[in-house]
């Protein structure tokens, strides 16, 4: 029944207007106790991110401070109890996150952010802390390296600084027991953690650089929280280190752990165990190495003395007055043996001389064997000598004929004339004859 | 267990001396005479530092506050657990 054309006539249905609500009048109180409890109420824990400034602590030692960010800023207090736990210092222009509620203060009607705990944005606040200690000691240079100080390879006394309690006492000797079982340890016990520590840590490491024969000192405590570590970032620790009068490994928590002490300390160990195995070497080790020098030197003078009687021996070959050499060499090889016989390794050096022994025996042998073998080249000669001569061609009933001067063996008939006079040797004896007659062969 | 001898300063200069020993003989060609000394000086620095390996008392003390030493053996007793 309605028409298109009547549509923008329609008048909309006009809805019932509701009744006002029943005024209710507050008293200012009323509504700041109102808004305190709505705000309080809902804002019981807040995080909120911020710029510090305006702080001021005030004498009664809470700090009150603005938040603020480019387009707002909150009032805010701090009180003495929470602000004495902070481990860094808060100042204007950081930037924090800060943990509290909201409470509003009736007669003012102004509300507040009442600040449990603050933290450095970006880092922790222990962090923040040592990020600030860190920069005071290394601009005083307790942290240059020319400062630092080398272990003794062998120390007299090893000195502890830590608690008693702890694993890292019972670490520290059980590793020092099996690398070096003689060790001498002094412990200075400590506390190592909460409320005084640091101050007792430092006076402990005055202390034992003191006593005598303590030439190295560990100070440590076994893995916590960065706030049970905490005493080692402590500055009167680390001055305390500086001052240590002997060198000083740091062996604070675990192998992750950095404390200011590792970089005051001569040396970081990563753990208490690591610092014992730092401080000496195995006893073994130790005892291999000199072992190993000892027997070089024993090495390089058994070839020393090799090449002795290598040339000993080349008196040997050449032949050349042996006997004398030989004596020369004893004499020298005598008291050489005397010096030796003085010292350690003597089987060592047995060899050597059993080798020299055996040179000296082959020399005394050659010349024993070379006269043997003069005195057989003369028998030998004596035997040639023997098969030519003429006495034993006499001998089985031939005979010699010389001219009468005796001068010329007569070997053909023609040489000689009739009436001539030849001499003739026996096997025995001697002719004398006139030739009377000759024959041609 | 002795081990002083005036002409070894500790075993550092000990251990140093006889490494340059062993270097002077290895590299060779001294008289033998020389040879000798230093072969018997390194003798007696070796000796010298085993003795001063075996020197150190195996013991454990703790310093107390008064600064006085007394025997920490306890603490070992204790660690051995």
């Amino acid at each position: 029944m309605s028409s298109l054309f009547d549509l923008p006539f329609e008048e909309p249905k006009a809805e019932e207007p509701e009744p006002p609500p029943p005024r209710r009048v507050l008293t200012v109180s009323d509504l700041n106790a109102r808004i305190r409890t709505l705000l309080e109420q809902q804002f019981i824990e807040v995080w909120v991110e911020g710029e510090l400034s305006n702080s001021k602590v005030w004498n009664t030692g809470h700090m009150y401070f603005t938040l603020k960010d480019p387009g707002a800023q909150i009032r805010s207090v701090m009180f003495r109890s929470a602000l004495r736990l902070l481990r860094f210092k808060p100042q204007d222009g950081l930037r924090v996150i800060a943990r509290g509620r909201i409470s509003v203060y009736d007669p003012k009607g102004e509300y507040q952010l009442v600040c449990e705990h603050l933290e450095p944005e970006g880092l922790g606040a222990l962090q923040l802390a040592f990020e600030q200690l860190k920069q005071r000691l290394q601009a005083a240079g307790l942290f240059d390296p020319r400062r630092k100080r080398a272990l003794p390879a062998l120390p007299r006394k090893i000195g502890v600084v830590t608690s008693l309690d702890g694993a890292a006492v019972r670490d520290i000797i059980q590793v020092l027991r099996r690398r070096y079982p003689n060790a001498h340890i002094v412990i200075r016990p400590t506390r190592v953690q909460g409320e005084g520590a640091a101050l007792d840590i430092a006076r402990a490491l005055a202390a034992i650089g003191r006593v005598p024969g303590v030439d190295v000192v560990i100070v440590g405590r076994g893995g916590g929280s960065i706030e049970d570590l905490w005493a080692f970032n402590e500055e009167v620790v680390a001055r305390a280190i500086a001052g240590c009068p002997v060198p000083t490994i740091s062996a604070v928590g675990h192998e992750t752990d950095v404390t200011i002490a590792d970089f005051v300390a001569d040396l970081r160990a990563p753990t208490p165990s690591a610092a014992a195995e730092m401080v000496v070497a195995r006893k073994d080790d130790f005892c291999n190495h000199i072992d190993r020098l000892a027997h070089r030197v024993q090495a390089a003078m058994a070839t020393r003395l090799h090449r002795v009687e290598s040339r000993v021996r080349a008196l040997d070959a050449r032949g050349a007055t042996i006997r004398g050499q030989v004596a020369a060499r004893q004499r020298s090889y005598q008291s050489l043996s005397r010096t030796l016989e003085t010292f350690d390794l003597r089987r060592r050096l047995g060899r050597v001389r059993t080798r020299l022994m055996a040179a000296e025996g082959r020399l005394a042998g050659a010349t024993v064997k070379s006269r043997h073998r003069a005195d057989g080249r003369l028998r030998a000669t004596a035997a040639r000598l023997e098969a030519l001569s003429p006495l034993a061609v006499l001998g089985r009933g031939y005979a010699v004929c010389w001219n009468a001067d005796r001068t010329t063996v007569v070997r053909d008939a023609a040489r000689i004339a009739e009436g001539d006079r030849v001499r003739v040797t026996l096997a025995r004896g001697e002719l004398d004859c006139h030739v009377i007659d000759r024959s041609h062969d | 267990m002795s081990s002083t001898d005036p002409t070894i300063k500790d075993f550092e200069a000990a251990i140093a001396e006889l490494e340059s020993i062993v270097k002077k003989l290895e590299e060779g060609d001294l008289p033998l005479e020389t040879s000798l000394q230093l072969y018997e000086r390194g003798v007696q620095l070796s000796r010298f530092c085993h003795s001063r390996l075996e020197e150190a008392e195996r013991r454990i003390e703790v310093l107390n506050e008064r600064g006085q030493l007394t025997s920490g053996e306890n603490v070992k007793l204790e660690s051995d657990k």
